[in-house]
């Protein structure tokens, strides 16, 4: 049996989407005033559907960075291109931003806590309930 | 990808949000300068208007790597690329009692409209304010990573 349980992997793969999505939500709100400017989200490999690009790099050591869709990272960032929110071809909504932000960041902490809280019933197998 | 990059990111936007004040306050303070800038015939001419220019932060290694494996990047925050100057005519003024009024009694004053600046102000200050909510939960975030384990 193993000591770390999948759900480690889940709440690290949560954490690392949350922690991406972060950084969109930070670029969206940094770039509100500028022109032209299209906002960028982040979604799960397997929740956005998309089809996977054909692009694949050879590699002669398996220690080479690899390209292409098959990262083991499990999202991926896009752009929503297709919608214009303000005068000057910027489609950031603030106010949507703003609320994705609060939301991402309880559901980081929640992740943070289920971490430990993992993390604490080992310790307490561990020690045997003392 | 380090893990301040969103940090880092909302510090450009305040950074640039800063400069727009900036200019913004020195629309204000010149609404009235006459005597600017001399022109090539060696005559003042009264101050410009002046207006910053945004772009999102792109053009680096970075994010070509990403575009070319197809992934997509978050982006890394925004920069102020140039202050333009408007364009617009001056306004003109009747003032004959003004020392660079010409010979018809007219002056040239400068292209700023005080509204336009104030409003600019607000949007300014809106959104810095938005940044700094930003700053705020990646900090409280990175500060909660720390407890993993604890």
């Amino acid at each position: 049996m193993k000591l770390f349980s999948d759900t480690f992997t889940t709440l690290e793969n949560a954490l690392n989407y949350s922690s991406a999505k972060n950084r969109a939500i930070s670029n969206n709100i940094a770039n509100v005033d500028t022109p032209g400017y299209k906002a960028k989200d982040v979604a799960f490999k397997d929740v956005l559907a998309q089809e996977r690009s054909s692009f694949q790099t050879k590699r002669t050591n398996e220690r080479h960075f690899q390209f292409g869709p098959d990262t083991s990272e499990s999202y991926r960032t896009f752009t929503k291109s297709n919608t214009t929110y303000n005068h000057n071809g910027n489609n950031v909504d603030i106010d949507k931003e703003m609320n994705e932000l609060a939301q991402n960041q309880i559901q980081y902490q929640a992740l943070v806590d289920r971490m430990s809280g993992k993390f604490r019933s080992l310790e307490s197998v561990i020690k045997g309930g003392n | 990808m380090s893990i301040f990059h969103s940090m880092n990111t909302s510090a450009s936007a305040l950074t640039s949000q800063r400069l727009r004040m900036d200019v913004a306050s020195s629309n204000i303070a010149n609404a009235n300068s006459t005597r600017a800038t001399l022109n090539e015939n060696g005559e003042w001419e009264p101050y410009r208007r002046k207006m910053v220019v945004f772009q999102p932060v792109e053009n680096n290694f970075q994010n070509f790597l990403h575009k070319a494996a197809q992934q997509g990047s978050s982006g890394s925050g925004v920069e102020a690329t140039q202050i333009r100057e408007d364009e617009e005519p001056f306004k003109v003024v009747f003032n004959p009692n003004h020392p660079d009024a010409g010979e018809d009694g007219y002056v040239q004053v400068p292209n700023v409209d005080p509204l336009q600046e104030m409003v600019d102000m607000m949007s300014a200050t809106r959104s810095y304010e938005a940044n700094v909510t930003s700053v705020n939960a990646s900090k409280s975030m990175l500060m909660k990573a720390l407890e993993i384990g604890r």
